[in-house]
């Protein structure tokens, strides 16, 4: 029984046209110029309970409007979807209690008190009986190692901090469903890397569906076994990851370091990465080989560039 | 439901202590209008020999000290407030949550007002030992009066915020919330005690909610007024309240479907 | 100061021509207007926008003053044309204020909490001089010109006529009263150099400033000192509408005059002791 159902899911907004000039910005009062920019355009996929996918996109790809029409914030124009078998429009207050939306950089705690204070007013929000609220929530504080700043005001936290504490407060009421939009935008290395593991980490041990949206390569790579490439507000992808990088390599990297400290670097179609391979330690006096796909992203490049292309 | 409203209290209280000082400076400031008024008037009173309209200097005091307490009282979430929930993503937020948005608003302020309280008195103090107002209502004044302020404040922030739900269609917002505040200021009896006014203007006010937010309360306690006036009164606060209600039942479910199909 | 120092070096023998190095102030004050200006055209609409919310106002203060006057024929001794010019030199010169003054010195407090005054100081002009010009929200002149209106129809209904010299005395001392307002400002701009609060302070002079509506006059006697003194709004508001509906008492003058020159002194030694405690705190 799938989690999420998206079905010929489209979301077109009507965009003002604005030219310049005096004579447009008089007529502009007379006459609203609109034109139609499609955001989403029939998508369609579905998530089994207990998986984190990765929506990957550039910038304005559609990732966060298919998210936020997940989530109940965005009515679709076109197609329907449905998450633990609701329709997300009507915001029913039922699948509200068992959703959370985590939006990087932004915040839902209360700013100048500790968020402690925030999470008994979660509590109070989502109906959490005492018992499981105070197990949940020193469960959370221990996995997300945040026992010392909980009672320091929100304001007084640095950024990836506050993201831990939005974090733990979002899970609070045990959703099913965990939609994060950019959770790691903006934070530092060590600071995605801990988010990363425990959003891993939490969906081993409750089976929570995770949706996640990044344009870090790192976050998908580290979490996603399944990934959907979105651009232009289409599917372009979907599948697992490693099978991304297979359908659209046709090279490998093989980097050599010789006796004498120096480098090389080769780049063979993916046939003959084998006989280049022999012919370099033949030819060469290898210490050190290592043989890589191209970086992800030069691969989701290459998948927007033929997606481009294909339009 | 009573958790959550004891939660977000706390939430407002904990929170508006520490802007104390902030909330002091703000209180002061605001006593500045009715301070004018006060001086105007009694500067008028007293050389019309004593009284205009039966009140007199004393009166004027006690109408306008008691003023301070129902403003501080009837202070809401502001319309202008929209813009900026809708920009910076709070609103979002909220609309993820299972509980409608307006019980996390009217609590909070709620709680402030416990908080306002506190510092009004030594305020109230002071203004008494300068003007020296006349007051003595009776035990069902002051009993009336403590519903009173509570059902000024009900009314006006389920109205202003279904007021501030307009901001979803336009953020040309500013001259109506002008209007709305200014219509509010002279038929409230804010500026000047209705009972001054001319008899049309005072039958005029009975068709808005605004005087039931100022003036009633303030008269509940000042006097003078008969007993049946004062359940007059509290029966018009709730029929005011539960208008703002249905206008809010209207409004809201229009806001949010604009608010999912253009995406704030 | 590049310019001076150049001077003194040689000897005084060679001008260095000032405007090289330092614009005057004259110049720089006109191309700042000229900027801000320029910005706030961009915004066409505003210009109706504020022009419906002065007009709201000053319609709300007048049918304050019409439910006054319906009770009595004078004030403490101003008649009604007298209570209506007050209203609008009133609404005149919070319309100033709010253009030029207050939105350069909410700037300059809002810097200096954030430690971002290092622009206004490493210009080659004079510090105090840049930050009060810099700003300016044209579009509050709105007021201005309905406080002009308002003003002009209470001048017509005086019985007596308004003779030139009353005309020419109410810009002096409008002009005097608005530099002590800059003043008190200024005052109230460097207090945020040692305090952090100071933006609620701003707050109550805005709360402050609507006693200005009705003549000084009124308020008992601590009130008024506190009005005067403290607050120039006596300066800014009721002298010069004393001088405009022909009511001036010269000892006003003096004491007005007097009042402003000190406040002028004073103020820029405020601004200057804050201005070296910052440089000593920000790093």
């Amino acid at each position: 029984m799938p989690v999420i159902e998206v079905d010929e899911l489209s979301k077109t907004f009507k965009v003002p046209v604005r030219e310049q000039g005096l004579r447009a910005s008089v007529r502009s009062l007379v006459r609203r110029e609109t034109r139609e920019v499609t955001a989403v355009d029939a998508v369609s996929f579905t998530i089994e309970p207990g998986e984190v996918v990765g929506f990957l996109g550039p910038n304005g790809a559609g990732k966060t409007t298919t998210l936020k029409m997940l989530s109940g914030l965005l009515h679709p124009t076109g197609g329907k979807c449905s998450v633990l078998g609701l329709e997300p429009k009507g915001r029913p207050a039922e699948l509200l209690q068992q959703i959370t939306l985590v939006m990087g950089n932004r915040n839902q705690l209360q700013w100048d008190l500790p968020a402690l204070d925030s999470f008994e007013l979660n509590r109070a929000i989502y109906r959490i009986p005492r018992a499981d609220f105070v197990e949940r929530r020193d469960e959370l504080i221990e996995l997300l190692d945040i026992g010392e700043l909980v009672t320091k005001p929100i304001r007084n936290l640095s950024l990836g901090e506050r993201m831990k504490m939005e974090i733990a407060g979002a899970l609070l009421h045990q959703p099913k469903v965990l939609f994060l939009d950019e959770p790691t935008i903006g934070l530092d290395i060590t600071m995605q890397r801990r988010i990363r593991s425990f959003v891993a980490d939490y969906n081993e041990r409750h089976g929570a569906t995770v949706i996640l949206t990044s344009h870090y390569m790192a976050d998908v790579q580290a979490l996603c076994k399944r990934v959907i490439v979105i651009h232009h507000g289409r599917v372009v992808f979907d599948g697992d990851l490693s099978a991304l990088s297979d359908r659209f390599t046709t090279q490998r990297t093989i980097t050599a370091r010789l006796a004498d400290g120096e480098e090389i670097t080769i780049r063979s179609l993916r046939e003959e990465t084998a006989s280049a391979t022999s012919k370099l330690l033949a030819d060469y006096d290898v210490v050190d080989l290592t043989i890589e796909d191209p970086p992800i992203d030069d691969v989701i490049e290459q998948v927007f560039a033929d997606a481009h292309e294909a339009q | 439901m009573i958790t959550l409203y004891t939660a977000n209290a706390r939430i407002a209280v904990q929170t508006q202590i520490q802007y104390r000082a902030a909330n002091y400076f703000y209180m002061i400031g605001m006593i500045a209008e009715p301070v004018v008024y006060l001086v105007v008037w009694s500067t008028i009173a007293n050389a019309n020999g004593g009284s205009i309209d039966g009140l007199t200097a004393k009166d004027f005091a006690a109408y306008y000290i008691v003023w301070t307490l129902v403003r501080n009282m009837n202070i809401v979430l502001t319309p202008f407030a929209w813009e900026e929930r809708i920009k910076d993503g709070t609103f979002s937020g909220q609309l993820m949550k299972p509980v409608h948005p307006i019980h996390e608003d009217l609590a909070q302020f709620m709680g402030w007002k416990l908080v306002v309280l506190v510092l009004w008195i030594p305020l109230a103090i002071v203004l008494a030992l300068l003007f020296k107002p006349s007051l003595s209502p009776t035990m069902l004044q002051c009993a009336v009066f403590f519903f009173a302020i509570w059902g000024a404040y009900f009314i006006r922030a389920i109205m202003q915020w279904s007021l501030g739900l307009i901001t979803f269609w336009t953020t040309r917002v500013g001259a109506i919330f002008e209007a709305y505040y200014l219509s509010e200021l002279l038929l409230s009896g804010r500026v000047f005690p209705l009972v001054l006014t001319p008899h049309w203007f005072q039958t005029l006010t009975w068709f808005f909610p605004f005087r039931w937010c100022f003036s009633f309360p303030i008269v509940a306690l000042t006097g003078p007024i008969e007993n049946r006036d004062l359940f007059i009164g509290l029966g018009m606060q709730l029929a005011w309240i539960l208008f703002s209600i249905g206008l809010l039942a209207i409004v809201w479910p229009r806001a949010v479907r604009r608010f999912s199909s253009v995406g704030g | 100061m590049a310019a001076r120092g150049a001077t003194l070096q040689l000897g005084g023998r060679l001008t260095v021509s000032r405007s090289a190095h330092r614009p005057g102030s004259v110049r720089l004050t006109a191309t700042f207007m000229r900027v801000g200006i320029m910005n706030e055209m961009q915004y066409r609409i505003n210009f109706f926008l504020q022009l419906l919310q002065s007009l709201l106002n000053v319609g709300t203060a007048l049918i304050v003053l019409a439910v006054v006057f319906s009770k009595t024929n004078d004030l403490d001794g101003w008649t009604r044309p007298q209570l209506l010019a007050v209203m609008g030199v009133f609404t005149l010169v919070g319309g100033i204020i709010r253009t030029f003054i207050q939105p350069n010195m909410e700037r300059t407090v809002n810097e200096v909490r954030e430690g971002k005054l290092d622009f206004a100081l490493t210009k080659p002009a004079d510090a105090q001089l840049l930050i009060s010009i810099r700003d300016v929200r044209f579009w509050q002149l709105t007021d201005v010109l309905v406080g002009l209106v308002v003003l002009t129809v209470a001048l017509v209904q005086l019985e007596s006529i308004t003779q030139w010299q009353d005309l020419l005395a109410f810009v002096v001392l409008l002009f005097s009263g608005l530099i002590s307002i800059y003043c008190f400002w200024l005052m109230l701009a460097s207090a945020s150099f040692w305090l952090v609060r100071i933006n609620e302070v701003q707050e109550l002079f805005d709360g402050l400033f609507r006693a200005g509506q009705y003549p000084v006059g009124i308020y008992p006697g601590w009130l008024r000192y506190g009005l005067t003194f403290v607050v120039p709004l006596a300066f800014a508001i009721t002298v010069p509408s004393e001088a405009v509906t022909g009511q001036l008492a010269w000892q006003s003058v003096v004491v007005m005059i007097g009042f402003t020159a000190v406040l002028l002194v004073l103020s820029r030694w405020c601004w200057k002791r804050g201005l070296r405690r910052y440089g000593g705190a920000s790093a």
